[in-house]
């Protein structure tokens, strides 16, 4: 009876790691689209994430009543911030030393923390209430709606981007660009160009993925570093930055976070993540499928 | 060279008063104090960074790990802050092989290094907020003693002034020292071209690890200082706030230059406490907003950072010795 008890929370767990995971998957793909396509290595990604996560509250709090349509707003927002930040920092990165890049990004990342302390202060602000706050049964498995919903809004928009690189012109010059630079400006593309759209991109996802985290989970200025770090984590597991690599990165880490809080401690599940992470970079610096 | 003595003499004595020039404020000591020993970090981690090129977040990590282990000694043990320092020192260097040596291994660099380093900080605060026995979620208070030097415990700010100026001095006088001997030549080339380096015989992995370990004991000497001046400890001091300002600092400083990254971070840092003073108390976090602003502009606009200037002013008033109008 009690190993039953047992093994049907262990699916729970599993099921929730699998539904975080979708989630957590669209929160990396915009990093790992700009670091594989640019080259840019952005420290402050998941300040990013945050900011989208406190604009989602603002926003359902006081014009759309529902955080689950609030994408609405940020993604053409944060489209226009990534077209911003590519114009106003990034533009000036792209050529230099990975040290440069940390070191402005991490300038970005001070200054997006604090400038949520200034106006959200250090209170951690509950996600707006949403109709999907519900859950359904299935057998002896619960199913909460908006992690569901987050779920598949996540994997549809990660399908877009999948034939958006498979079939269009932009998205090919994208590809190309991961792997050879030089050759693809030879070949005429614009790079500037192609690496603005892809900031854009890269920070549209973000909105996105911030709008559908903010359903089902608060937000405090400190919630960056800790998406920052997973999301790095799930391109250093990815390797090659492939919608398929992140997906199947990002599951696993979704799956060890919902096991680590549900069966040891909530407290300490960043010890597994990171502690998952920093293993990873010893063992398989490549990735499960490659890096350069 | 004599009027580099002279220097150094004048800056010496005028540390030295520099309390009584206060007028021993508590609050304004207990400030110094604080810009003096993350000013302290900063300069160590010229080791790993700077000279190394290893862009090292696990300050943070090193600070709080001496923090702890001081703190735990004196509630717990009774055992005095002298010994705390020393025992914190090698916990931290201790924490930093068993990190450090698989990283430079398996050959970890740039971004993947600093992340690693980042992720320490925050796996050692976990772990210390669920290992009750040491510290757990409460602050644990050092028991108060008005001076007790034996101890390294006093209400005195002053007291504690003079322990990290003499960290501070004797940190700066070591990195000095190593930036012209045998091991500074080695880092430097490390940074400069790693696979070159290797090539031509020089220890890679050795160097680095040595420059990770000296660091990261003076940033736990610095936390095992901090601790026992603000009487108590806390999980929440493994702050990844201390890494990012660290690494900050020095790159606005200028990575290499001897002179550009303790100068920098001793004035950005009183520019960030009279902002928080001044600007702080009306909206909170405006500070740091604006210190983010500095920062971008500096990496943006001055990539090599504020060193060179300060170099080139050193040698200009005849201060600088050659190494440093080389770097």
């Amino acid at each position: 009876m009690v190993a039953t008890e047992v093994f049907t929370s262990f699916i729970q767990y599993v099921v929730l790691g699998l539904m975080l995971g979708g989630v957590y998957a669209l929160a990396a793909m915009g990093l790992a689209l700009l670091f594989g396509v640019a080259n840019l290595i952005n420290f402050a990604h998941g300040e990013y994430i945050m900011l989208a996560m406190y604009m989602t509250y603002v926003v359902s709090l006081g014009l759309l009543q529902d955080p689950v349509l609030s994408p609405i707003v940020t993604v053409p927002v944060f489209f226009i911030i990534g077209v911003l930040t590519y114009l106003g920092v990034f533009k000036r990165l792209v050529t230099a030393p990975p040290l440069s890049q940390i070191a402005a990004t991490v300038g970005i990342l001070v200054l997006l923390r604090n400038l949520a302390l200034t106006i959200w202060a250090a209170e951690p602000k509950a996600p707006p209430y949403t109709v999907f706050a519900t859950s359904v049964s299935l057998g002896p498995l619960t199913i909460p709606l908006d992690k569901l919903l987050a779920t598949v809004v996540s994997i549809a928009a990660l399908l877009v981007l999948y034939f958006f690189l498979e079939r269009s012109r932009l998205g090919v010059a994208m590809r190309a660009a991961a792997d050879d630079v030089e050759a693809i400006s030879l070949m005429g593309v614009d790079t500037g160009r192609l690496f603005l759209t892809t900031t854009g991109i890269s920070m549209a996802m973000v909105g996105l993925s911030g709008s559908l985290i903010m359903t089902f989970q608060a937000v405090t200025p400190t919630s960056g570093l800790l998406f920052g770090l997973l999301t790095w984590a799930i391109v250093a597991l990815a390797g090659l930055g492939t919608v398929r690599g992140i997906l199947v990165s990002a599951i696993i880490f979704g799956v060890v976070d919902s096991l680590a809080s549900g069966l040891w401690d909530p407290r300490g599940r960043e010890i597994v993540l990171y502690g998952l992470f920093i293993l990873i970079l010893w063992v398989r610096p490549k990735g499960l499928f490659g890096r350069r | 060279m004599e009027k580099n003595r002279i220097f150094t003499a004048i800056a010496g004595a005028a540390a030295a008063v520099f309390p009584l020039i206060l007028g021993l404020n508590e609050y304004y000591v207990f400030l110094v104090t604080l810009i003096m020993l993350y000013t302290t970090i900063v300069v160590a981690w010229q080791l790993i960074g700077g000279l190394g090129g290893q862009l090292d977040l696990g300050a943070g990590a090193y600070h709080g790990l001496g923090a702890i282990v001081t703190g735990y000694l004196m509630v717990y043990h009774g055992i005095s802050g002298w010994v705390g320092l020393f025992a914190g020192g090698l916990a931290a260097a201790g924490v930093a092989f068993i990190i450090g040596y698989p990283s430079f291994r398996f050959g970890l660099k740039e971004v993947w290094y600093a992340l690693s380093s980042l992720a320490l900080v925050l796996i050692l605060q976990k772990i210390f907020l669920l290992w009750t026995d040491v510290a757990g979620p409460l602050e644990r208070y050092i028991p108060y003693a008005a001076f007790d030097p034996i101890f390294m415990r006093s209400g005195y700010k002053t007291f504690y002034y003079y322990i990290t100026l003499a960290l501070f001095a004797a940190t700066l006088a070591l990195v000095y020292r190593i930036r012209k001997n045998k091991l500074g030549l080695y880092l430097q080339s490390i940074r400069d071209n790693e696979e070159a380096a290797e090539m031509l015989g020089v220890d890679v992995r050795k160097y680095k690890l040595i420059a990770l370990l000296v660091y990261s004991f003076i940033a736990a000497m610095t936390g095992g200082i901090y601790t026992s001046m603000v009487g108590f400890y806390h999980p929440t001091l493994f702050d990844s706030w201390i890494s990012i300002q660290t690494v900050t600092l020095s790159i606005a400083g200028g990575l290499g230059s001897l002179w550009g990254p303790p100068i920098t971070s001793l004035i950005l840092l009183t520019v960030q406490e009279y902002l928080r003073i001044t600007l702080g108390a009306v909206i909170i976090g405006l500070h740091q907003v604006i210190f983010g602003i500095i920062l971008i502009f500096i990496i943006l606009f001055r990539p090599e950072g504020l060193g060179p200037l300060l170099d080139t002013l050193s040698v200009r008033l005849g201060l600088g010795s050659k190494a440093s109008k080389e770097m």
